[in-house]
């Protein structure tokens, strides 16, 4: 038993020494995931901000100049000039300075005095169709808080009742920022890869050196081995989780409600589970390029598709909706919104760390089963 | 005291070849045992087998007390192993390898620093356990190598073509750690190319095919297989191949080999024919000296009689 001990750290030093000596290998477990994230966090980002506006205003009113301020007071839109003539508005678009013209015609503000319905003009370069909805709707609720106003300065500061009105409130997100969302999701896809890819590499590296036929001169056991080789990745990949969820948290604001325990215990778990999906890849495949396509496609593909990282699974075709329940980032990524967003804990989180631990216990269990300790 | 190493019967084939074909022989402890053959002969996989690397495919053996069928942790536990492709991590430090395989065999803390001491002195490192092991030259690179194999003072140890493309100098220092090490009770179990190296072994097993035809001292090896006399023969005014040709066809002549700028005869010791005959028969101012049978001499025979016995020339490998 103690000498098993001193076999495990002896590998496990050994490891740690090739981590360090190998800058490719640093780069992968540590610059990789935060660059993933800083440009995923930024590009897959599914808001749209700063939507270049032109105003062609040609009333000039005091009460046009409010609603175009209204406008670009919103960080939705963004004011990029004004426009002499309405037919500046095509060559506003075409030339891309432009996303939006803004155009409220002569008279604005005598129709709203005469108490008639003042129309404004919003053109939109409807060539990114989420993007010109999310305008839309947020052009619609600006307009409906312009005209409040007016309705309330016309009423001498009197308050009126509002009429009767539905509104839907979204929890846990309030300004439905999709970082928010899409977060633990890369946070939960970057693990997944750089782990798989981590591990599958280190095995097959020793088949490929022919270094194995070494080792298994010695009285090393197969178990001693994945452990060995297992250890120092996982203080990578939990300085790893550190430095993402850090990230995440100062660049996207990240908040984190709920009980951080269960997420290190998860981080953990999923943490052993990838390590493990790799070991068991380059013990099968003993080559690194193999092992590098093989775990690229098998921690890629369904982190990302099948997880709810980017598709909810709840919309999901039944066939795909069951996949999902094979694939461990499905469960990290709820524990990783529950905790960050929704601060929920043990309770309501302990079905997914079960099935993350499960997902551990049958990798590592796997990759000591095939681990053949011949050479043929 | 039982020997160190007893094979019986041991074969390994892959698929419809057979690498390994039946070989049986015993080492005695304390022994430098060398084991001689060509590319592709099969040193590589009976070493495997008896480092229990490899499930041989019957036969089996028994290593310093463990049977390697049956007991291949203790076989692992009591051996010394040299991979003949690989034996050191390059980007580790000399003395972190050694620290590497000295923990993968159990040993820790105090005393496998200590024994990293004395086994550094031992193969003549002193001093170097904080060198880069890939900024080495290919010698010392061997002698660390040799090092890790003998850490765990293991009672067999295993060496695959441990002089591979290091130069004769460096060859000559590393037999001499190797006569050491069997000095001091451990048993070698060494496989080589070299002739001159298989002439330092305390017995020589010649592996032709998979096969073991021979074995014996390199003495008894020369007696046996390459008996008769040999001469040196250079000078004279023939083409070689003409020269060969001639002192071929003189009744007791065994056979004619080129060697260097002259040729060798080796002759039946019953023969009559003396170093004059040898020069009468070539023009010219002939030099014939006497000269000892060497191993090559040994080989080339076993490799021929053993083609003879198959019946092809595969037997050759490509020595
Ligand atoms: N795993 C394997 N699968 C198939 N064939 C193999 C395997 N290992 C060895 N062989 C074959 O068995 C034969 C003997 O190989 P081995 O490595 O034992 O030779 P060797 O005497 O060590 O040669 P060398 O001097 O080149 O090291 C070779 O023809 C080799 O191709
Ligand atoms: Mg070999």
């Amino acid at each position: 038993m103690r000498r098993g001990l001193v076999r495990i750290g002896a590998l496990a030093a050994k490891e740690a020494l090739h981590i360090r000596r190998d800058p490719f290998t640093l780069y992968l477990a540590l610059a990789l995931p935060l660059l993933m994230i800083v440009l995923f966090g930024y590009g897959v980002s599914l808001d749209i901000d700063h939507i270049p506006l032109a105003v062609h205003d040609e009333d000039r009113s005091p009460e046009s100049r409010a609603l175009v301020d209204a406008f670009t007071a919103a960080h939705e839109f963004e004011a990029v000039g004004a426009l002499e003539d309405a037919g500046a508005a095509g060559e506003a678009f075409a030339r891309g300075r432009a996303s939006a013209v803004l155009t409220v015609p002569a008279g604005y503000a005598d129709r709203l005095a005469r108490g008639e319905v003042a129309t404004v003009a919003l053109l939109l370069d409807a060539s990114d169709a989420q993007a010109t909805q999310q305008a839309l709707t947020r052009a619609d609720a600006l307009a409906q808080v312009v005209t409040a106003e007016v309705v309330q300065a016309r009423l001498g500061g009197m308050q009126v009742a509002a009429p009767l009105s539905a509104r839907a409130w979204t929890r846990y997100n309030p300004a439905g920022r999709s970082a928010l969302f899409l977060v633990p999701g890369l946070t939960a896809y970057v693990l997944a890869i750089v782990c798989v890819l981590l591990t599958s590499l280190a095995v097959a590296r020793e088949w490929e050196r022919g270094s194995m036929e070494q080792l298994f001169s010695t009285p090393v056991g197969r178990l001693e081995i994945i452990v060995g080789k297992l250890l120092p990745y996982l203080a990578l990949g939990g300085v790893q989780v550190l430095l993402v969820l850090t990230a995440g948290a100062w660049i996207f604001d990240v908040p984190a409600r709920g009980d951080l325990v269960v997420l290190a215990v998860a981080s953990l778990l999923f943490l052993v589970g990838m390590l493990g999906q790799g070991l068991l890849i380059s013990v099968v495949t003993r080559n690194q390029l193999v092992a590098t396509q093989a775990s690229t496609m098998s921690a890629m593909l369904p982190s990302m598709l099948l997880s709810g990282f980017m598709f909810p699974i709840a919309n999901m075709p039944g066939v795909l909706r069951a996949l999902s329940h094979v694939v461990p980032a499905r469960y990290f990524i709820t524990v990783l919104r529950g905790v960050l967003l929704k601060g929920t804990g043990w309770a309501e989180l302990w079905p997914d760390l079960g099935m993350l631990a499960l997902f551990a216990t049958l990798m590592i269990a796997a990759s000591t089963a095939r681990f053949q300790r011949k050479l043929a | 005291m039982s020997p160190a190493i007893v094979v019986d019967g041991l074969s390994r084939r892959f698929g419809r070849f057979t690498a390994v074909d039946d070989v049986s022989f015993e080492v005695g402890r304390g022994e430098v045992f060398g084991y001689l053959g060509a590319n592709g002969a099969g040193k590589s996989t009976t070493i495997r087998m008896l480092c229990g690397l490899l499930a041989p495919t019957a036969g089996d053996a028994v290593v310093a007390g463990a049977r390697v069928s049956t007991q291949p942790e203790e076989v692992r536990a009591r051996i010394g192993y040299m991979s003949q492709r690989f034996s050191l991590y390059p980007e580790l430090r000399v003395a972190e390898n050694l620290e590497f395989f000295g923990g993968a065999h159990g040993m820790g803390g105090r005393s496998l620093a200590r024994r990293l001491e004395a086994v550094l002195e031992r193969v003549g490192l002193a001093g170097l356990g904080r060198e880069r092991t890939q900024d080495l030259p290919g010698g010392m690179r061997q002698r660390v190598a040799l090092a890790g194999a003998i850490l765990h003072e293991p009672a067999v140890v295993f060496l695959d073509e441990p002089t591979a493309g290091v130069d004769p100098w460096v060859r000559r220092r590393f037999w001499g750690l190797i006569r050491e090490l069997a000095d001091g009770g451990t048993t070698i179990f060494v496989t080589t190319h070299y002739m001159d190296e298989a002439e330092l072994c305390g017995r020589v097993g010649l592996m032709v095919a998979g096969r073991l035809p021979a074995l014996d001292t390199p003495e008894g090896l020369k007696r046996t297989h390459a008996p008769g006399r040999v001469w040196s023969v250079r000078g004279g005014e023939l083409p070689p191949e003409q020269a060969r040709l001639r002192l071929a066809a003189l009744p007791g002549v065994l056979d004619v080999q080129s060697m260097g700028a002259g040729l060798r005869v080796r002759v039946d010791r019953h023969a009559t024919l003396g170093a004059d005959d040898l020069a009468a028969s070539l023009s010219g101012t002939v030099e014939v000296e006497e000269d000892a049978a060497s191993m090559e001499d040994v080989f080339l025979a076993v490799v021929d009689a053993e083609a003879q016995r198959v019946g092809t020339a595969a037997a050759f490998g490509e020595a």
